[in-house]
């Protein structure tokens, strides 16, 4: 924070209470811009990804009868467009996924220029964000810690009686917290960052297969590196659901701490779900 | 003692990486207030911009599919306005597709080859010729011509001229579409290199323009099929013409009787049934490049 700030255990005399704000600082600067620089980065690799996918599947079956489709990615636009009672036919549902959530089909020189423009972006992105977790210390929330494992399980159960207890009107009281995230968030926060990192080894092992030989090696082959690339597509894409869901479960604080940097709550160490 | 200081080492290292107590600071109300909304006004205007920057990438039948069309239409004369129009839009991201060539460049080796594997590790190539497969018709007609020489003359020769010149050479490696299949391929023929060497090129020739005048379009109709290789990778090691294939003569699905085999490039420079070779100073047209992709296409 720019504006002069001194530790909240040191009260100075005379500084009337409502003209002071007391927060935690959360997330640095560099953190919360990159944070949300991927929105459109991951939003044009995931649309010109899918229009490069539709030119040559990874996941395939034996071409069905019916729909004439041999992979499995077209099978969900296919399932989509024809039960979804507002989708029922309209346009081709073979090309269902790839016109919605991709560029569209036989699009593959413009989806692969859009590609290569939004993977340098994500590649010096991911630098911005090692920059700021260095530059802020927020690396060390994110490190693994041996205590994890049980506090996963704790974590899960909490989760998965929330519910519950709120209809039976019963306590349902928070695990107790003592770092800026609980193990479940620690988790999913340690290994994106990993994963986006996988996505750009695997994307150059099958750019440059000739020249960075020892990288296609590293996924066994030139096919290894196509089906890690699109898998770690799917499994982002996944991340992506829950991750808003349960930022508004969350509420308001927490959306705000990844703009201004700051939270309101103090007092209790975690970000997610109020006690 | 030794084993005491490691335990020591990895203490510090410990306390340096643990997570500290997060601590509350004090900040003016009002200055937090003005520093909210400093923040929410830059990501509200960030995110307008970024959603009119996409949108002005997208290709322009990708943007029929989405919103209205007198939405559409609103937005794009706004953004005309700003000078995003579908032409600073091409430019732009031409752009990035020759940075991207710069940097292949850059990590490219001469001296590098690519992986081979055994001729059991061979597997089915697609006959991926762009239309309809040409042949067999021109097949006893057929004859390459060269030009672009030192000697300022033009060559033409049979493929009993080329099979009874240059030894055959062997080689296994992997054809990688830009369409993201590959093969392993088991080639035979001769290194370019050496056709280079018989017949040199005019001193300053730094590209090679070759062109199949028997491709044919989707419709069956003659359509040009031309690559443009630097001399660089013409004299590459791997980079073969082919003339057999699995250890037979070429047949018309894989370009008969004389191909390009460049594993360093992606199969769409692996020109078949190329007719002519021409020598140029400058960097002739790619047959592809005229469609969009990038007119490097290194490995």
């Amino acid at each position: 924070m720019s504006t002069p700030v001194r530790a909240a255990a040191a009260p100075v005399p005379g500084v009337k209470a409502p003209t002071v704000k007391r927060v935690i600082p959360k997330h640095h600067a560099l953190v919360r811009l990159s944070h949300w620089l991927n929105v459109p980065i991951l939003l044009a690799l995931i649309a010109s990804g899918l229009s490069i996918y539709w030119a040559s599947p990874v996941f395939t079956h034996a071409p069905s009868a019916q729909t004439g489709s041999r992979e499995y990615l077209a099978d969900v636009g296919i399932w989509v467009a024809r039960h979804i009672p507002l989708l029922v036919g309209k346009g081709n549902p073979n090309a269902w996924v790839y016109d919605r959530f991709g560029i569209g089909i036989f699009h593959l020189a413009q989806a692969l220029r859009l590609h290569w423009l939004f993977a340098y972006l994500f590649m010096a992105n991911g630098l911005l964000y090692a920059i700021g977790l260095a530059a802020g210390g927020g690396y060390k929330a994110l490190l693994p810690r041996s205590s994890d494992p049980a506090d996963a399980l704790r974590m899960m159960r909490y989760y998965a009686g929330v519910i519950p207890a709120k209809i039976l009107r019963r306590p349902w009281p928070h695990p107790p917290l003592r770092s800026k995230y609980n193990a479940l968030q620690r988790g999913a926060y340690f290994s994106m960052p990993l994963l986006g990192l996988l996505a750009i080894a695997s994307g150059w092992a099958m750019h440059k297969p000739a020249q960075l030989p020892w990288l296609e090696r590293l996924f066994v082959s030139y096919d290894g590196a196509r089906i890690v690339h699109f898998a770690v597509m799917f499994i982002l894409a996944a991340f992506i659901l829950p991750h808003v869901v349960l930022v508004i479960a969350d509420g308001w604080d927490t959306f705000r701490s990844m703009i201004t940097g700051w939270s309101e709550r103090i007092g209790r160490g975690g970000t997610h779900g109020r006690d | 003692m030794a084993g005491i200081e490691r335990k020591e080492t990895r203490r510090r290292l410990a306390d340096r990486i643990r997570e500290p107590e997060e601590v509350a600071v004090e900040v003016p109300a009002a200055a937090a207030r003005a520093r909210t909304r400093r923040d929410f006004l830059m990501f509200g205007a960030g995110a307008l911009a970024t959603a009119g920057g996409l949108w002005w990438l997208l290709p322009d039948d990708t943007k029929q599919r989405h919103l209205t069309a007198g939405l559409r239409d609103s937005l794009d004369s706004i953004q005309a306005r700003l000078g995003a129009t579908p032409e600073s839009r091409e430019t732009f991201l031409n752009r990035a597709l020759t940075f991207d060539d710069d940097v292949a460049e850059a990590l490219y080796s001469p001296t590098r080859t690519v992986r081979t594997y055994s001729r059991s590790q061979t597997t089915p190539l697609r006959n991926n010729y762009n239309g309809a497969t040409p042949g067999p018709q021109y097949l006893p007609g057929w004859a390459l011509q060269l030009s672009g020489l030192e000697s300022g003359k033009s060559e033409r020769f049979t493929i009993g001229d080329l099979l009874s010149r240059f030894p055959r050479r062997e080689q296994v490696t992997r054809l990688c579409c830009v369409e993201g299949w590959s093969a392993v391929a088991w080639w035979g023929g001769f290194p370019f290199a050496e056709f280079l060497k018989a017949y040199p090129p005019a001193a300053q020739a730094r590209w090679a323009k070759i062109e199949s005048a028997v491709n044919l379009d989707g419709s069956g109709k003659p359509d040009r099929y031309y690559v443009s290789i630097d001399l660089a990778t013409a004299r590459h090691p791997q980079s073969l013409l082919a003339t057999h294939f699995s250890g037979r003569p070429l047949g018309v699905d894989h370009g008969a009787p004389l191909r390009l085999v460049v594993p360093m490039k992606l199969g769409l420079k692996n020109i078949k049934a190329i007719t002519s070779i021409a020598y140029t100073a400058e960097e002739p047209p790619d047959y592809w490049n005229e469609r969009g992709y990038s007119r490097y296409d290194g490995l």
